[in-house]
């Protein structure tokens, strides 16, 4: 499993086409809701599911870890959200915490983790 | 040698920035710019911009203001009355705040185009002078959901930043006066 994060717009996805060869179609878009597709390789935007989760109180970290055989071939990429101001709202609050979480999880069961820094990617495991 | 910096708010952006261009003219033995680009509308950003010139004091650097359309400083006068000499060094302290300018304009109108353009217009600046150190923010790690305008801009500096990362030769990332170089 590759693990790659950084801020939004920092150029994850076009990183991750660029280096592991792929392209375009098999990159797997999460939204907020709705089951995620693990037959595509790249699974982007995991930060949206889990957003999803907040509110459907699932545990993000309990779903990675019942599905971590089928995560095993994956490049995931994570937007940090972790940097900026504590949100007022509630579910924002539980949401940056949540995915806290669910990075810990999954930067230890990776075998690759990247940050990528204004279009740069820095291998970090 | 042009040099991009990023990193949080209040991380000692700003002094690294201005060792690294004092070292770069001093080493050059060409003038140094402090490239300005707020454009004060009210007494706090008038006290702030206080404050940089009395922390900028002794360090040798000639202020140049210039908020919009960046090129035509190279054409213009430093604060002081001198001309401008492209051959300096250049320190333009904040990529950040020229977005804003150069969108959110005076008579309250939004340019969405201004990103594309900022970004042509730094890269070409960078070009031209090929001694200047570009600061911005990294203003993407946040856990909020903002309105459209807000991540239009997001998107907007992201994309600014990326051209700049692409086209300097060196990258560094300040973290509460930790030196990240990413290239």
């Amino acid at each position: 499993m590759v693990l790659i994060f950084g801020g939004a717009y920092q150029g994850k996805v076009e990183f991750a086409l660029e280096k592991f060869n792929l392209s375009e179609k098999d990159v797997f878009d999460c939204t907020d809701s709705g089951d995620i597709d693990y037959t595509c390789k790249v699974i982007n935007n995991l930060d949206q599911r889990i957003l999803g989760w907040v509110r459907e109180e699932t545990e993000a970290r309990d779903e990675f870890a019942k599905n971590i055989e089928a995560l095993r071939d994956k490049i995931i990429i994570v937007n940090d959200i972790s940097q900026g101001v504590v949100p007022m709202e509630k579910d924002l609050r539980a949401w940056r915490e949540m995915v806290g979480r669910a990075m810990l999880y999954l930067s230890k069961e990776a075998d690759q983790v990247y940050r990528v820094f204004c279009g740069i990617g820095q291998q970090i495991k | 040698m042009n040099v991009f910096i990023s990193g949080g708010c209040k991380n000692g952006k700003s002094y690294y920035a201005q060792e690294v261009a004092r070292d770069m003219a001093h080493e050059n033995n060409v003038p140094l710019y402090y490239l300005a680009t707020m454009i004060p509308v009210d007494d706090e950003d008038r006290a702030r911009i206080k404050r940089h010139l009395k922390e900028r004091e002794g360090w040798g650097f000639e202020t140049i203001e210039q908020g919009q359309d960046i090129c035509q400083c190279l054409e213009g006068h430093t604060v002081t009355g001198d001309k401008v000499d492209p051959e300096g060094v250049f320190l333009l302290d904040s990529v950040t705040a020229l977005l804003m300018n150069e969108m959110f304009r005076m008579d309250g109108s939004v340019d969405l185009s201004a990103p594309e353009r900022v970004a042509k217009q730094l890269v070409e600046f960078a070009k031209k002078t090929g001694n200047t150190v570009f600061v911005s923010d990294y203003i993407y790690s946040d856990a909020y959901l903002y309105e459209e305008l807000t991540e239009e801009y997001r998107r907007g500096l992201a994309h600014i930043d990326r051209k700049l990362a692409k086209e300097c030769q060196q990258v560094v990332e300040v973290a509460y006066g930790f030196i990240k170089e990413y290239k």
